[in-house]
């Protein structure tokens, strides 16, 4: 049988993404949430322990047995359908939580959504980073016995970012040592990879995401006086728009408020609005938000108490704590990844910032060797480029295309042989050096 | 979901995606039996193209796919010829020219998300057809047998098929479906024979009559060369009356219904196995618990700390 395309699923926490590789852009983009009839109690209390709901009437017709397994939503008819069944999320953290429910979610998604027959086709999965084998394990499990799928590939997301900065035209070689910077809506995660391989030690974390910037924008708006003319429901989403349409990355935020004060009929814009209930216009000014929200980032002294240090001061740590033969790599390769990371100039900040942390440590140490030792300096790069949005489907779509893809996946007669710790493993593949 | 839709879904989303912002598009997606689209926009942003592979082309078009298609796209169909290279079929839609009204856009959105749908009804309109023409004949009165309508088989996977002939009271449909799996091939029989079962049922007596046999092939098809000669083929062979398809309404129905039928058999393969495995999970834990409970509490033996006041536990 011809071999028909990979299909590349991406389930974050948030948001799944499916598509067939080959393609720019995931075909779906939908909540990974699913809406079942079980009560939202019952469910969560045992995590999963409980049993299904079992037939009212036991026997093995069809006919007395009720279809309840295949009464749930998907995605967004799930949130559609939140009134009258219970929204879960199965995944928590990037790590699957529910099996049962994860198992259905695959299922429908890729009957009714892919609309593919899983005997025809390998699949490209993707895993967050430290993710223990075992889940691997199950996923596999689940994939082969219960889809019959003809080969899985279980990749990293912060791989898949990497291979996804290919794309750009700053890339030069196909390389796949660097920095990731994944920035969701949830969380920022700054990951350092090896030639492939995850430096688990180094990962960190860092509590500012896009939900942070959209909850700052709000407040300032609601410190400026302007949500008296926004309806309370819609304030939130507001901040949402305003933070994805009009802000940027400034690189002198004192300079960026005298040009605002200098000239406002300039910067500062108006967001015209619509109430989604009664039809009534409104107005509101965007003013300082535009480079003050992302700007949490690099100062998160402005939004937050608890979390102080800014993010190119945690990627220089991120990478001082890496084996030293591949920091020089690291700082040259720095790539940013998710929808949090799309603001304008953004990648330019980073470079700056980072580059003076790092002159000036050597500096420091060119003079405490008393200037009789030069350094040769050190290269640090941050690349953005357009499908930064999904870039781990996008890295996974051009993965799945390259023809070593299929000798790297593990096949239906491999699985058959080994069993499932056969995934525990997968070849990295895909880069020149 | 207890049926899969008609439709494709990603037809659907993009259509309706770009109609609110006409955008550059180049996606290529598949449909169940190995059905390949490739939908992009090859000259500008509102001309969109969408073409359609299928392996049984030839015998689609043999039994009219291009006269059903004709109907049903109208000028949107580009002709045979033009189609594009390495597809089958090709519409293509100028979303400028495309009516304004919502409904109709819905509606045009809707029929060519059905593509597939109404490329493998070809051969079904026809055998409604040939019924009608069968029945208006006189009886044979010499004793000879009826004649039957021509056994049009649609090879739409490597290894299976759908036969499908008209008689003078009757059309037969006989799906061949392999199944690869062992487990699927058990849960599979299973299946079938409930569906034979089910049709006692009162509430649905005027549902089609349904025969299953495994290894077997009916006498009807009995020599077709192209048959697989394996153990792990099954034979499902409905028999729609005229009261299936009289209607038009009706036979719209039947046809999308009964296409579908072996990608829902598949899916239900694995609905239910899911539903064994969540199933087996909840055991899994139940038995757990039990085992935990009879363990052994080792009581009185004296706790030993480490100089920091830490103790070891061991399990």
């Amino acid at each position: 049988m011809a071999q028909n395309v990979p299909i590349i699923m991406d389930n974050g926490t948030g948001y799944s993404k499916i598509g067939f590789a080959g393609n720019s852009e995931p075909s779906f983009t939908f909540p990974t949430a699913i809406a079942t009839r079980e009560s939202a109690a019952a469910a969560t209390s045992s995590a999963g322990s409980r049993g299904p709901a079992l037939p009212s009437k036991p026997g093995h017709l069809a006919s007395k047995r009720g279809i309840e397994d295949l009464d749930f939503f998907i995605g967004d008819e799930a949130i559609a359908n939140s009134k009258t069944y219970s929204v879960q999320y199965p995944i928590r953290h990037g790590t699957i939580d529910n099996w049962d429910l994860m198992e259905r979610y695959w299922e429908q998604s890729i009957f009714k959504y892919m609309k593919a027959e899983p005997e025809d086709h390998y699949f490209l999965l993707t895993e967050p980073p430290l993710n223990p084998p075992e889940n691997r394990e199950t996923t596999a499990e689940i994939f082969f016995e219960s889809f019959n799928i003809a080969g899985l590939y279980i990749a990293v997301q912060a791989v898949l970012a990497l291979a996804a900065s290919w794309a750009s035209n700053k890339v030069t070689d196909r390389t796949l040592t660097g920095t990731v910077v994944d920035s969701g809506d949830g969380v920022t995660h700054v990951i350092p990879v090896a030639e492939g391989y995850v430096i688990g030690s180094a990962i960190k974390h860092i509590p500012i995401a896009g939900r942070d910037i959209s909850q700052f924008v709000q407040n300032l708006l609601r410190e400026r006086g302007e949500t008296t003319v926004i309806p309370p429901e819609d304030q939130m989403i507001i901040a949402r728009t305003i933070k994805e349409d009009y802000s940027y990355v400034c690189q002198d935020i004192v300079k960026e408020f005298r040009k605002y004060d200098t000239d406002p009929a300039t910067y500062f814009k108006r967001y015209e609005g619509q109430h989604s209930v009664t039809g009534r216009k409104y107005s509101v000014d965007v003013g300082y938000e535009r480079f003050l929200a992302p700007e949490i980032f690099f100062n998160p002294e402005i939004y937050s108490s608890d979390f102080l240090t800014p993010l190119p001061e945690v990627v220089d740590g991120v990478i001082q704590q890496s084996p030293i033969d591949v920091r020089r790599g690291l700082y040259k390769n720095i790539v940013l990844s998710g929808g949090s990371t799309m603001f304008e100039h953004f990648g330019q900040r980073l470079k700056r910032d980072l580059k003076q942390i790092v002159d000036s440590r050597i500096l420091a140490s060119e003079s405490a060797s008393g200037s009789h030792l030069k350094s040769s300096g050190m290269e640090v790069n941050v690349i953005s480029h357009k499908r930064q949005r999904h870039a781990v489907w996008f890295g996974g779509s051009l993965l799945a295309s390259l023809p070593e893809f299929y000798q790297s996946c593990h096949t239906k007669a491999q699985y058959e042989e080994i069993g499932p710790s056969i995934c525990r493993r997968y070849a990295i593949f895909g880069s020149a050096t | 979901m207890i049926l899969l839709e008609h439709g494709n879904a990603i037809i659907q989303k993009t259509l309706s995606d770009k109609f609110e912002k006409p955008s550059a598009l180049d996606v290529q997606f598949v449909d169940f039996d190995g059905v390949r689209y490739h939908m992009w926009t090859p000259e500008k942003k509102t001309g969109i193209l969408l073409s359609m592979n299928i392996r049984c082309w030839d015998e689609l078009a043999k039994y009219g796919a291009w006269d059903v298609l004709g109907k049903e796209y109208g000028a949107y169909l580009k002709p045979p010829a033009a189609a594009e290279p390495g597809y089958n079929v090709s519409l293509e839609l100028d979303l400028e020219q495309a009516p304004d009204d919502p409904e109709a856009r819905d509606a045009l959105v809707k029929s060519f998300s059905l593509l597939r749908r109404h490329a493998l009804a070809a051969p079904f309109v026809k055998a409604f057809q040939t019924q009608k023409q069968l029945d208006s004949l006189p009886d044979p009165t010499d004793g000879s047998a009826i004649p039957g309508g021509e056994l049009m088989a649609i090879h739409y996977r490597d290894q299976e098929a759908i036969y499908v002939q008209a008689s003078h009271d009757r059309v037969t449909v006989i799906f061949s479906t392999v199944f690869q799996e062992d487990t699927d091939r058990i849960f599979g029989k299973v299946f079938l024979r409930e569906f034979v079962d089910a049709r006692r049922l009162p509430t649905i007596q005027t549902a089609p009559q349904v025969l299953y046999s495994d290894r077997d092939p009916p006498p009807k098809i009995r020599d077709d060369p192209a048959l697989p000669k394996a153990e792990d083929v099954g034979y499902v062979t409905f028999v729609l009356f005229p009261r299936h398809f009289t209607n038009p309404i009706t036979a719209e129905a039947t046809i999308s219904h009964i296409q579908l039928f072996r990608d829902n058999l598949h899916y239900h393969i694995k609905c239910s196995k899911v539903y064994m495995h969540t199933r087996m999970r909840a055991g899994v834990a139940e038995f757990l618990k039990v085992l935990n409970r009879s363990k052994v509490e080792v009581a009185g033996e004296p706790v030993r700390k480490t100089v920091t006041g830490r103790t070891f536990s061991s399990r």
